[in-house]
């Protein structure tokens, strides 16, 4: 062959492909302006998805939800006609009178003609069209560009973001409960591996597991973690007023303190009044817990551990300490009730009393050979109970409120928040376990837990969590605060079957791995010169399953939920209960104060007497100034 | 005795302890046996008791919830208090003034314009039509679905 017949040849070739493509191209040109009502309804939900970031499924709910329109339309055809067949045919000769109105330049009433039966079918179009432009975008096969499939989803990942900030404001979109008693979150920005819905919402029952939440400070966690609080409290409220569940008791432990816990519980207070708490305590602040409601052997182990020991030679004197404690936990005439009593029995001649009935030899030989160390032990008890201060001292009980929020100054005293968290952590188990009692649904939230983690065996209660009925949550603002050492922290994170929420951490790569990867397609095209040839590979790749470089980068409020394999990004919708849930008396919901009192009310000089205070005492020397 | 309405307060539980303070300040002004008039001993009394309740958050809480739990809202059970078939339909249908009123009247009544709207239009430009009813059915599922977002969530919601 020669080089001339080689090139017409070649030239035949590209004018035949080009023939074909182009016939290709007016046939289905022809089949949308033939079927035009489908193509315009497919249009516009196609530029909707693309401009919304909906998902395809989206738009194939859309044209479910558009189907009773259809159905009356036929029922209306049916009354009309009275006969199947024409029914059958009824979209078919609409269709041939919609033709005749566009002829007649009516075009809008030819549209609507024919809108019940193309308003679901154009959706679905539209669905399978956008599905398959996301899949051949994503997979490489179209897009103008080598960057088209990282392009495409920046933009799609702005317009979701955008999407779900507009419906997690709409108060009705995200309440605390959803109808079927599921705990809303917030808006869905995208879901990878969790079927998509509008709305995240968490069972219920899923709080009844363990639950971590990472997240920077300032990356919207508060929120989060108010509006998981107060919808559990909720839904636990609400199955306990159908009689399906036992009374909730929820356990805030604040492990960072400072003026900011102040105003976090009393946030937090506002929002469980809202959704139904009648009392809720802040400790230390307002309400004190008796540690020494402990069962004896417990609060022996407890008193224990809040004390630092040694490893090593120091092993002897921890022994030592085991013993006297034990000792003047179990002396005749039962537990001490509260710390003086307890500081009491460290005293040699008072354990000597206590055992010295002749029925306890064993006992007053230990106390003998502990006798020299039984003054230091005294002093390390009373300093340490000095520094918890009586607020584990008082009458109160874990049962007497219907949720606990606790300020631990785990920032500024460190060990002392330590204690105190072991203490509570040991009387919510407690409270979790005693017989007879009654049985409550127990959430307990341990908030930047990293500052109390060196010594709390939190992994611990959450074992011991699974059979209790008790959930646990546990937040740090990093993945290294989760836990002592490596080993702790992926026990539980591993453990917390109840979900993991991201927010913005510089750190997330340990905890996508338990997310675990999907299998992706990556398409490698030729290069010819600087343009994309039409040749190339399609490959099975692996990709993580929430990407940690878009958790690096989420805004304020925005979370990834990883649960089971699978991922949801999410808006979270900020905490408010409803308006209608506070009390009638309410209704004048901005509170004048009361106006000063007029100068002729001016309160004489303070008299004599045993009675009420004089109005200085009551209103301050100003008000007799 | 209601303490809150002792110190002519709101029965709230999230007062502020200025509001609180306020409130029984002027009521001890005004009725303090020290008065040249004598005062209202017993009014000074109780208002004395309330704020002396009432003066913490801790105090509120609990004052708040001992009025709850004198009158109870907790329902009997199902077996020994049968609900009418309907009742959480009605209570519901009853409940949707005050869900609009505190949700976003505005954007609802757009919906609701946008809707009315478009229904006459199809209603006009298709009579007799069973299309006409049929795009009437549509805009009411629309308004309805997209609608719910714009009212106040439900009590205890």
């Amino acid at each position: 062959m020669s080089i001339w017949s080689w090139l017409k040849l070649t030239a035949a070739l590209w004018l035949l492909r080009k023939m074909i493509k182009g016939i290709g191209w007016l046939l289905v040109a022809a089949v949308a302006v033939t079927a035009w009502p489908l193509t315009i309804v497919a249009g516009i939900g196609y530029l909707a998805a693309w401009l919304r970031g909906w998902p395809p499924v989206r738009l194939w709910r859309a044209a479910a939800w558009s189907l009773p329109m259809t159905a009356v339309y036929e029922i209306g055809e049916g009354l009309r006609l009275r006969a199947w067949p024409a029914v059958a045919l009824a979209p078919v000769t609409d269709y041939g009178h919609a033709w005749q109105l566009l002829a007649a330049h009516s075009m809008l009433r030819a549209g609507l003609l024919v809108a019940p039966v193309a308003v679901p079918a154009g959706l679905g179009i539209g669905g399978l069209l956008w599905a398959w432009r996301i899949y051949a975008i994503t997979t490489g096969l179209a897009g103008l560009t080598a960057s088209a499939p990282i392009e495409f989803d920046t933009r799609q990942w702005r317009r979701q973001v955008r999407t779900a900030r507009g419906r997690a404001a709409a108060p009705g979109t995200v309440p605390l409960l959803t109808r079927t008693g599921h705990v809303v979150i917030g808006a869905t920005i995208r879901a990878v591996r969790h079927p998509w819905r509008p709305i995240l919402t968490v069972p219920y029952r899923s709080f009844g597991r363990h639950a971590v939440i990472i997240g920077s400070s300032g990356s919207g966690k508060t929120n989060l973690m108010m509006r998981l609080w107060a919808g559990w409290y909720a839904a636990a409220h609400a199955a306990y007023l159908r009689r399906e569940g036992n009374r909730p008791l929820l356990v805030v432990l604040d492990c960072k303190g400072g003026p900011d816990a102040r105003v976090k519980a009393e946030r937090t207070r506002r929002l469980l009044h809202g959704v139904g708490a009648r009392r809720v305590a802040i400790w230390p602040d307002d309400a004190r817990l008796n540690l020494w409601d402990l069962p004896p052997r417990d609060l022996g182990v407890l008193l224990l551990q809040m004390i630092e020991t040694g490893d090593g030679a120091a092993a002897y004197y921890t022994d030592v300490m085991q013993a006297v404690v034990n000792l003047a936990m179990a002396a005749p005439g039962g537990p001490p009730p509260n710390a003086a009593s307890f500081l009491d029995r460290l005293d040699v001649e008072w354990l000597e009393t206590a055992y010295g009935d002749g029925l306890h030899g064993a006992a007053i030989s230990r106390i003998r050979a502990a006798k020299s160390h039984i003054g230091d032990i005294q002093l390390r008890y009373a300093t340490l109970l000095g520094r918890l201060g009586p607020a584990l001292d008082g009458p109160g009980t874990l049962a007497g409120a219907d949720a606990w929020y606790c300020i631990l100054e785990g920032t500024r005293e460190a060990s002392v928040a330590e204690a105190q968290a072991m203490a509570l952590t040991e009387l919510v188990a407690h409270a979790a376990t005693t017989a007879g009692g009654e049985r409550r649904a127990i959430l307990l939230a341990a908030d930047d837990y990293s500052a109390v983690s060196r010594r709390v065996p939190i992994s611990n209660l959450y074992e011991r969590g699974r059979s209790l009925g008790l959930g646990v949550q546990v937040s740090a603002q990093s993945w290294q605060g989760l836990g002592r050492d490596e080993d702790e922290r992926y026990r539980i994170a591993a453990t917390a079957d109840g979900g993991i929420w991201l927010m913005s951490t510089p750190y997330p790569e340990p905890v996508v791995q338990l997310a675990g990867t999907r299998r992706v397609l990556e398409s490698a095209h030729k290069l010819i010169g600087a343009t994309w040839g039409k040749e190339g590979t399609t490959r099975t790749q692996h990709a993580w399953t929430a990407d940690p470089d878009l958790i690096r980068t989420l805004d304020v409020g925005q979370a990834c939920y990883i649960r089971r394999g699978g991922a949801t990004f999410v808006q979270v919708a900020r905490p408010k209960p409803s308006p209608l849930s506070l009390p009638a008396a309410r209704s004048p919901s901005v509170i004048v104060p009361p106006p000063a009192p007029p100068p002729d009310d001016e309160p004489p000089p303070p008299g004599p007497g045993s009675g009420p205070g004089s109005l200085d005492d009551v209103l301050g020397p100003e008000a007799s100034a | 005795m209601n303490p809150f309405t002792v110190l002519g307060l709101p029965t709230d539980p999230d007062l502020t302890d200025e509001q609180v303070r306020a409130a029984w300040r002027t009521i001890a002004a005004a009725t303090h046996p020290d008065r040249p008039d004598g005062g209202d001993v017993a009014r000074y009394t109780a208002a004395a008791t309330a704020y002396a309740q009432l003066r913490t958050a801790w105090g509120r809480s609990e004052a708040y919830a001992d009025l709850a739990t004198d009158q109870p809202h907790v329902p009997a059970p199902a077996a020994s208090q049968p609900v009418p078939p309907g009742a959480s339909i009605v209570r519901a249908v009853m409940l949707v003034p005050a869900r609009i009123r505190h949700g976003r009247p505005w954007h609802l009544l757009l919906r609701a314009l946008a809707a009315a709207v478009l229904s006459l239009v199809v209603v006009r430009l298709l009579p007799g039509q069973p299309s006409g009813p049929a795009m009437v059915t549509g805009l009411v599922i629309w308004f309805v679905l997209t609608g719910r977002g714009d009212l106040a969530p439900p009590p205890g919601r």
